[in-house]
């Protein structure tokens, strides 16, 4: 079973400044979802309120259909790993792994065996760990909860490349031997734009877009070809991102109808899918109004 | 903790904080018991001794469990969160860690206030409980009837502490707050030490006899204000947010 998710009518205030607004969103059980705004936008807000580290100001969270908040049958079964985890950093790894058995799900042979797989040093402080292993120590509590709904928040900003593909193929395979639902908080959004479902993208405390990926990057196209065929196809057009190369020339547009789509054909260019990241800079960029 | 389940998560986190609390602290335990036994027998090389070690020791080990619990409950919230514990079961938890720590420093201070009349009786010492005016133990009754008190001094300075750390999380001041609080914590200890009746002393004279209220009032306070500091400590801590990371 995994859990499906509700915010309804939801706002979150910090004293006098709204980090979210009315926000309502559904998302479906045993999907993996990308969630996507810029610093402050509000997405830390809205996985504190599905993990029940914050109380709604009004409004109501729904997890598996029941309110979250001190909800212990839902919130044993929800995991929110934040970047660097939550530890107490006087603990040694082997122990920060072993609080996690308060979960009655998690697995702690897993939880040894991905230690294992990336090399973290059990006996170590916490404290002493670097931030890219820190950030691996935090990932693994998460894959290893077992939960039915796991969000990560920017766990993943202090690994390595290497690290990070490991662990994007490592939630990938968990994710298909136990499907459950996954929310990917993240900045790196093409790194993780073939893994995801889902698209959520959050703009100063709203949901802006709420869409499968696919779809999503279906508003957009990147058009390639001659530079002046590009030119000619492309006037009129909202042009995201331009790369040129000799006399070739990519253009990333905004939304790409029937009629254009046709010309772009005719001209012979190379019509593409549009980047996730495009389109996100695109929607977000603060002299537009909505999506 | 292969067999935890919702059910009996409190308790069994309530007892793992204990074990690795005590754990984490045997060492300073050990030289705590230690210095209690051996500062007098130092001490009494030169000068004659009318001071109880132990008398000294379970002043600290009052201040010493307010610390540990604020201390505890304030670096275990976001830590208990993050792994889907609720925070009524973390007020659980340190209920059951508080009676426990609170039992076990209870006994441990009897143990060593008998052990310790036996070899000043031998030595013909006296087992003197005041700074200022000695007033010796002359019976292990007498020992009995002063250790009486200890586990609620204990219980009421372990409240306190949780109660400052629960309201420090809460508040999101972090350890400034402390800055206030630890001189005024001290002042207030002070205070109600020499104090009568409300004093932490106060337990001491009502439950010996030297006051002239009824050991059962003092009882029945002592329950009220415990009360009152779970309550309130409860509160704090089911309503507290968890706090966002600094970046």
């Amino acid at each position: 079973m995994s859990f499906a998710v509700n915010l309804r009518d939801v706002t979150l205030r910090y004293g006098e400044s709204e980090a979210l607004a009315d926000v309502n969103l559904t998302l479906e059980a045993g999907k993996i979802y990308g969630l996507l705004g810029r610093n402050g936008a509000g997405k830390t807000s809205l996985l504190s309120l599905l993990a029940a580290f914050r109380r709604p100001t009004s409004g109501e969270v729904l997890v598996g259909g029941e309110p979250v908040w001190e909800n212990a049958p839902i919130v044993s079964r929800v995991a929110l790993v934040r970047e660097g985890g939550d530890f107490d950093d006087s603990d040694s790894v082997k122990s920060a792994i072993s609080t996690g058995e308060l979960r009655p799900s998690f697995d702690a042979a897993y939880a040894l065996k991905l230690a294992d797989k990336f090399e973290l040093p059990l006996k170590k402080k916490v404290r002493e760990l670097s931030r890219g292993k820190r950030s691996v120590l935090a990932a693994i509590t998460g894959l290893a909860a077992r939960a039915e709904l796991t969000m990560f928040d920017e766990v993943h900003l202090g690994m390595d490349a290497p690290t990070r593909d490991a662990f994007y193929k490592e939630l990938l395979a968990e994710y298909m031997d136990r499907p459950h639902t996954v929310v990917m908080s993240t900045h790196l959004i093409d790194e993780v734009a073939n893994y995801l479902e889902e698209v959520v993208i959050v703009d100063r405390g709203r949901v802006l877009v709420h869409d499968e990926v696919e779809a999503f990057q279906g508003r957009g196209a990147t058009l390639t070809g001659p530079a002046d065929k590009v030119d000619a196809v492309a006037a009129g057009l909202e042009v995201l991102a331009e790369q040129r190369l000799g006399g070739t020339k990519s253009a990333t547009v905004a939304a790409l109808d029937g009629e254009v789509r046709a010309r772009a054909a005719d001209a012979g260019l190379e019509i593409g899918p549009v980047g996730l990241q495009d389109l996100f800079i695109h929607l977000t960029d603060p002299e537009r109004t909505g999506a | 903790m292969s067999e935890l389940t919702l059910t009996n998560r409190r308790f069994a986190l309530g007892v793992g904080i204990f074990t690795d609390c005590l754990k984490y602290f045997a060492w300073w335990i050990v030289a705590g018991v230690i210095a209690a036994i051996a500062i007098p027998l130092i001490v009494g090389q030169w000068a004659d001794v009318n001071m109880s070690g132990w008398y000294h020791a379970g002043n600290v080990a009052k201040i010493w469990t307010a610390i540990l619990a604020g201390g505890f409950l304030y670096s275990l919230m976001p830590t208990l969160v993050a792994v889907g514990v609720t925070r009524r079961e973390i007020a659980g938890a340190m209920g059951v860690f508080g009676l426990l720590w609170v039992l076990a420093f209870a006994l441990l201070t009897l143990a060593g206030f008998l052990a310790e009349h036996t070899y000043y009786d031998l030595l013909g010492w006296s087992q003197g409980i005041d700074q200022e005016t000695p007033m010796p133990l002359e019976t292990y009754g007498e020992v009995f009837a002063f250790i009486l008190p200890y586990p609620l001094t204990y219980a009421v300075y372990f409240t306190g502490g949780a109660l400052i750390g629960a309201g420090a999380y809460h508040s999101d001041a972090g350890w400034f707050m402390f800055i206030p609080v630890i001189p005024v914590g001290l002042a207030l200890d002070d205070l109600l030490s020499k104090v009568d009746p409300w004093g932490p002393g106060w337990l001491v004279h009502f439950v010996t006899g030297r006051a002239e209220f009824s050991p059962w009032v003092a009882a029945a306070v002592a329950v009220a204000v415990l009360a009152f500091g779970v309550w309130a400590t409860r509160r704090l801590i089911v309503n507290s947010p968890i706090r966002g990371k600094a970046a």
